[in-house]
């Protein structure tokens, strides 16, 4: 494994207690085209992102000391906005929940595709603003006319609130951190859900639809979230930070 | 072969190891997590304590009163102890999920790095007569196997312990909207299926639930009914309400369920010899009784073998204005009874 950024591959930290898992993952990654670097636990994690300023960070969530989750807060205090993936394990919901509010770029629940976390890095890295604060990790969203308050979970058109559900604020609040992405609408109802549920992805399409009633949105002339036929939805507008 | 390559296959020698063990693990806990349902030492201590307490009532003489305590106390006795029995059953289910969550990942992982490594996608199909493809496309169609075992079992779990998000639910619009979904499955284009729900002499009120999981219970019972039976054969989807509670059915016309296995049916993993040869991890009727029960309802079955199945969800109905009617009956002697749980 390569010990800097000298070939301009991407250089990811991949931070897991269980060698099984990083001796299998490291490889595969490595081949798909990233310098990795594995780390056992937390403090080795620290250690290396300091050291490295890597590209990006995949955390497991139930690491040995630090935690994944306190890697990550640590890592946010000191002014590090990386991308990070969160391995996520126990408590599922819970756990998404957290790992949204604690400016995760993205999660995956063990035991994932190894496919899928390849998608996810590509896509968090493409995403990154480098210095600056991840969409993810902001307490506040704005697209045009639309206002998020992400700690509260409220949020505004114009002057008027939002009355949402609490999954369609977490499905509003997905789209908006993840603008611009297509998103499948397997990986929505993983999102709303916590797992693949036998609901089908129904479940997601009525979600969008209340989303779309409150916004006001024309799925025929969407000006937030379009329907990409076949695949899933994609966030349109434009996406910043709310001060 | 050479050198990475070797390395590689001796990668994936470690995980595969690790996922005969977590099969034969599974395999093993399949019965047992009935058998620690049944034997769960709350459930024991109490069905002991609620023998004891009948004894001690009789040799008292029997005073009315003092049956009537000592019936209170063994059915408090009793609820206590189920409420630990499913306590101790989700608790395993946690650790069971979590314990093979790790070597699933690192097979799948160690799957992937072979593919990449032999410059081949398990999911894209060995040539004709590689036999190593061959091969590593059923290690990897056995690891998505148990991959999926593993989330239906946290499924399970997590549906016990999370909150529901309720709302006024329109049932006719949601059994269309199954009869809809289920409709695209295999072979349901030559069974006939029907949406049946009364308009008169009024309809049905809206109930007071969490819409997508009503959908799955409901969803997963006219999946059944479509899997379970044959072309020509019949599938009702129906509800009524009697003012006390709402009832849903899904009855088909299909092959049954043998007398020696409706027992079983509610339990996670289990799956009758019909059920053996389909796809499915047998979570199907576990996943509708907890969903049930979460809406404060109750489950039953009842099956001929050869002549089909009807499956009873039974959910209370929101009391208010608008749901009241002026009711006058005939008192009757005696009950029904039937085979209902949750």
């Amino acid at each position: 494994m390569g010990d800097g950024r000298h070939d301009g591959r991407p250089v990811v930290v991949l931070a897991d207690d269980d060698v099984a898992i990083t001796s299998n993952l490291a490889p595969f990654l490595e081949r798909a085209g990233f310098s990795v670097h594995v780390a056992a636990d937390g403090t080795t994690a620290l250690e290396l992102v300091r050291r490295l300023d890597p590209d990006g960070c995949v955390l497991d969530v139930l690491m040995p000391s630090p935690d994944g989750r306190e890697v990550l807060r640590r890592l946010r205090a000191d002014g590090r906005w990386l991308p990070v993936i969160l391995l996520t394990a126990v408590g599922e919901s819970r756990e998404r929940a957290i790992a949204l509010d604690e400016g995760a770029d993205d999660y995956l629940n063990k035991p994932f595709d190894p496919y899928e976390l390849l998608a996810r890095l590509r896509a968090v890295l493409r995403r990154a603003r480098p210095g600056r604060r991840p969409l993810s990790a902001s307490p506040g969203l704005r697209a045009g006319d639309l206002r998020m308050d992400r700690v509260a979970r409220r949020a505004w058109l114009k002057d008027t609130e939002l009355t949402l559900t609490p999954k369609a604020m977490l499905l509003l609040d997905y789209l908006m951190t993840h603008a611009d992405e297509l998103m499948t609408r397997e990986r929505l109802l993983e999102v709303l859900w916590g797992f693949d549920f036998p609901v089908g992805t129904r479940a997601v399409d009525n979600r969008v639809a209340e989303l779309r009633r409150s916004l006001g949105d024309d799925s025929a002339r969407p000006r937030w979230i379009a329907t990409i036929p076949g695949q899933g939805y994609r966030f349109v507008a434009t996406v910043e930070e709310a001060r | 072969m050479n050198g990475p390559g070797r390395a590689a296959w001796a990668g994936l020698l470690a995980p595969v190891l690790a996922g005969a063990i977590a099969c034969v693990v599974l395999e093993i806990t399949g019965p047992g997590l009935r058998l620690y349902a049944a034997t769960s030492p709350g459930l024991a201590a109490a069905i002991a304590g609620l023998l004891g307490g009948a004894m001690t009532a009789g040799v008292l003489g029997a005073r009315r009163h003092a049956d009537r305590a000592a019936a209170r106390a063994a059915a408090a006795a009793l609820a206590a102890a189920a409420a630990t029995a499913a306590q101790d059953r989700l608790r395993f289910l946690a650790r069971l999920d979590h314990e093979l969550k790790n070597p699933l990942t690192a097979i799948r992982a160690g799957l992937a790095n072979l593919e990449q490594a032999t410059g081949m996608r398990a999911c894209s199909g060995p040539a004709p007569g590689d036999e190593g493809g061959a091969a590593l496309a059923s290690v990897s169609a056995q690891a998505d196997r148990i991959t999926r075992l593993v989330s239906d079992l946290r499924k399970l779990a997590d549906l016990e312990a999370q909150a529901l998000e309720t709302a006024p639910v329109d049932l006719p619009g949601l059994l269309a909207e199954v009869a809809e979904a289920v409709g695209d499955l295999p072979g349901a284009s030559q069974r006939s299926i029907r949406v049946t729900v009364p308009q008169a002499p009024w309809p049905l009120p809206p109930i007071e639930g969490d819409r997508d999981l009503l959908f799955v219970a409901v969803q997963n019972l006219a999946g059944n009914a479509i899997k379970f039976s044959a072309p020509g054969d019949t599938v009702e989807i129906r509800a009524s309400e009697d003012g006390e509670a709402l009832l849903i059915e899904v009855a088909d016309t299909g092959i049954g369920i043998p007398g020696d296995e409706i027992g079983q049916v509610w339990e996670e993993l289990a799956r009758g010899r019909a059920a053996r040869s389909l796809p499915g991890t047998g979570i199907g009727l576990a996943l509708v009784r907890v969903i049930t029960a979460r809406h404060g309802g109750r489950v039953a079955i009842r099956s001929r073998h050869g002549q089909g199945t009807v499956v009873s969800l039974w959910l209370p109905l929101p009391a208010g204005p608008g749901a009241a009617a002026d009711v006058a009956g005939s008192r009757q002697r005696g009950d029904s009874t039937g085979k209902a749980v949750a």
